[in-house]
Order: structure tokens, then C-alpha cells, then sequence
């Protein structure tokens, strides 16, 4: 791996994933928590990888099991799956909740699928550097958000005891969704977002030889 | 408040200095306990339908999903939303109390490390939102009331937050490589 000359990489000093603190990498460990310290996440983008194509393997059944049964004495028992329920509290006429529900359950992990994919492509050919830094640190922010219809399902099951006239039972379609969140904030997270400066740095250099190059051509000629 | 050291690059804070986060931390953490308490204490919606009446706790939405014979995902639901944050206010107390007299308790490094790891699955305020979704979806078929233990919650998510905004990691680290073991 070849470091920009101007980073702490390329003097072999490492900050430590837990505590910040800067220490030699010949260390190991971080004196002060113990922590193994490395230059950059070890094989970051190969778990970024492996995570990201797990959970879009997943999303297929979170999105085609229903995640929420309703049984009602008075309608009978019905089926919801994400994008069904959100379609049903539109019709409901309940525009803030579809919209609430259809941005936590679909946009964010589809943008966070495309975010991650352009992260991976970024940390090989370093453009954009800034703006794709900010696109990770929102990306690792919104994960988490996505859990809300799982809750949901959590909540609606624990309150409604109405045997009788209602009952609620979640659906096999809520577990993947569980999944799909959770190995996609695990993903965000394996990912090392100086990669991207590495990869600029990389990219500078070549470009600063390429024109070298072409000056001592023009000489030549 | 304070000052603060942002990345040249590409702007992320990286360290910030503020005064007396040890205190203001510790206060914020002891308060967010106690919301804690009255969160799980208490009802945390009751739900009127037929004349019949059903109340539920915090951890209802836990028990509920295991009983219909989902024990992953009741899982899930309840670390991500009862045991990691119990977790993150014992390991904010066992910090951040010694560290009030300049002391740290033995593994207190440890803990600190596993708080940074930790953190991230904490998702009280996710779960509020989820609260406000089904009220408004359960509001057309039943009748229901918010109990004390929502608006515990409430506090709680708000005393974390502030707790975290409060306390600097790497000013965190210092004071406790300073301090007396």
C-alpha cells in the first residue's frame, strides 16, 4: 500500500480506532486502551464487499415476506409486507406515517446500497474525495434509522391483546428486514473512509507523472 | 462552546475542548438513570377497546414478539433497545463518577473502549419514532394514552444525547490516562 507522502501512514504512525490516540504502528496495541492498532481497517473494503452483497441477498425476502399479520374478528385476516404497508397507510389516507415508513424502509437502504457501491468504486479511483467523505459519514449516520418498522412490528405485537376481536403476529419478512439493517450498519462501518485520500493521493501522483512525462516528450521531439 | 480541532482535509471534528464535560457528563448520565428506572417502571401505552383494557410496559414489546415465537428478533429488539443503553450508562457511570475525584476504577480503560464500541447500537431515539408511528396507526381502532413511562423515555433519549454531546472522546481518554488508578 503507498501512502499521500504528506500523511501519518507514510511515516508509520496509526490512530487508534477507539481512543485516537497516535502511536508508531510497530506497536501493535494502543498503549493506552489496548486496542490492536492498524494503519488503515484491515481488509476494509473486502468485508465492505462481503457485508453489502449479504444484505442485498437479504433484502429480497425482507421485502417479499410480510412482516405484520392482523387477524380482526370484523375483517378478517390480511398480510402486510414493507411496501404493501406503506401503500396501505397512504390509502388510509395517513400521508406523514407512509412517508415516514417508505423513507426508513426503502429509500434509506437503497440509497445506503448506492452510497456504499459508490464508496467502494471511490476508495479505487479517489475522486471526489471530499464530497464522497461526507456521503460516508451520512451514511453511517442514517443506518440506524431503518430499524423503525422492525420497532413498530415490536411495538404493534406487545399492545394489541385483544384475542378475541384482533391480534397481531409478525411475519418472517421483519427478521430479514432486522438483518438487512444490521449487517448494513455493520458494513458502513468496516469501511475506512481514508482509503478515499489514499486513493486521491494515488491519483494525483499519476496524473503529476503522466504530464512529467508528456513535458519530456515535448522536449524530446 | 469550547473549542474545537477540525480535520483540514475533509472537516470532521477531531477533538474539542469543554469545560467541565466530566461534571456535566456524570449529571446528565445520573439523570438519564433515573429516566431509565421510570421508563421500565411504568405503563408505557395502554390501549382501551371493548371495555377491555390492556396496558404495556416497555419490555412488552420484547415479550410480545417472543411469544409469538420470534426470539432473534426479540433479541434484537431488546439489546438494541434496553440492554445497550443500560449498558452505556453503567460503563458512562463507572467512568465518569471516579473520574470526579481525579480517580479510575480498575478495567475502567477497558469499559471505556468497549463504551466507544457499543454506542453505535443504541437506538432509544429510533425506537421513538417507531412509538409515534404505531400511535397513529393504532389511534383509529382503539383508544389510546400515552403513559409515564413514555414521557421517561422522552428524558431519557434527551439526557443521553446531551450526555454525549457533552463528553469529548479523546478528552475523555486524557483525563483518564491522568488519572490515579
Amino acid at each position: 500500500m503507498t501512502f499521500d507522502p504528506a500523511s501519518a501512514a507514510a511515516r508509520g504512525l496509526a490512530r487508534c480506532h477507539s481512543c485516537g490516540h497516535v502511536e508508531s504502528v510497530q506497536q501493535l496495541r494502543c498503549p493506552r486502551c489496548q486496542s490492536p492498532l492498524h494503519l488503515r481497517k484491515p481488509a476494509s473494503l473486502q468485508r465492505t464487499i462481503a457485508l453489502t452483497i449479504s444484505a442485498a441477498l437479504l433484502y429480497l425476502p425482507a421485502n417479499l415476506l410480510p412482516v405484520l399479520q392482523v387477524q380482526s374478528a370484523l375483517k378478517g385476516s390480511s398480510q402486510n409486507t414493507i411496501l404493501g404497508g406503506v401503500a396501505q397507510f397512504w390509502e388510509d389516507g395517513d400521508y406523514p406515517v407512509a412517508l415516514i415508513i417508505f423513507v426508513a424502509s426503502v429509500m434509506i437502504p437503497i440509497l445506503k446500497f448506492v452510497a456504499i457501491t459508490a464508496l467502494c468504486v471511490g476508495a479505487s479511483s479517489g475522486r471526489w474525495p471530499g464530497g464522497m467523505t461526507r456521503l460516508f459519514r451520512v451514511t453511517d449516520y442514517i443506518g440506524r434509522w431503518s430499524m423503525v418498522d422492525v420497532f413498530v412490528v415490536a411495538i404493534l405485537v406487545g399492545v394489541v391483546q385483544l384475542g378475541s376481536v384482533m391480534s397481531i403476529t409478525p411475519g418472517g419478512g421483519a427478521l430479514a428486514f432486522a438483518g438487512v439493517v444490521v449487517l448494513m450498519m455493520i458494513a458502513a462501518h468496516s469501511f475506512d473512509p481514508r482509503l478515499i485520500w489514499d486513493a486521491a493521493a494515488r491519483a494525483s501522483e499519476r496524473a503529476a507523472d503522466g504530464s512529467r512525462k508528456k513535458v519530456d516528450r515535448k522536449y524530446r521531439d | 462552546m469550547g473549542e474545537r480541532v477540525i480535520c483540514p482535509r475533509c472537516g470532521a471534528n477531531l477533538f474539542s475542548r469543554r469545560p467541565n464535560f466530566v461534571h456535566r457528563g456524570a449529571a446528565l448520565t445520573l439523570a438519564a438513570v433515573f429516566f431509565f428506572i421510570l421508563a421500565n417502571a411504568f405503563p408505557f401505552l395502554s390501549l382501551k377497546a371493548d371495555y377491555r383494557e390492556s396496558d404495556m410496559l416497555l419490555a412488552g414489546s420484547v415479550s410480545g414478539l417472543e411469544g409469538q415465537g420470534f426470539p432473534v428478533l426479540a433479541g434484537m429488539v431488546g439489546v438494541f433497545m434496553l440492554v445497550v443503553p443500560a449498558m452505556v450508562l453503567a460503563a458512562q457511570l463507572y467512568v465518569l463518577l471516579p473520574l470526579l475525584r481525579e480517580q479510575r476504577l480498575p478495567w475502567a480503560r477497558h469499559i471505556c473502549r468497549a463504551l466507544h464500541e457499543v454506542r453505535r447500537w443504541s437506538m432509544v431515539q429510533v425506537f421513538l419514532l417507531a412509538v409515534l408511528v404505531s400511535f397513529l396507526k393504532l389511534e383509529k381502532l382503539a383508544t389510546l394514552t400515552l403513559g409515564t413511562s413514555f414521557w421517561a423515555f422522552v428524558g431519557l433519549i434527551a439526557c443521553m444525547a446531551a450526555a454525549l454531546a457533552a463528553i469529548d472522546q479523546r478528552e475523555l481518554w486524557e483525563k483518564l490516562e491522568a488519572a490515579q488508578p
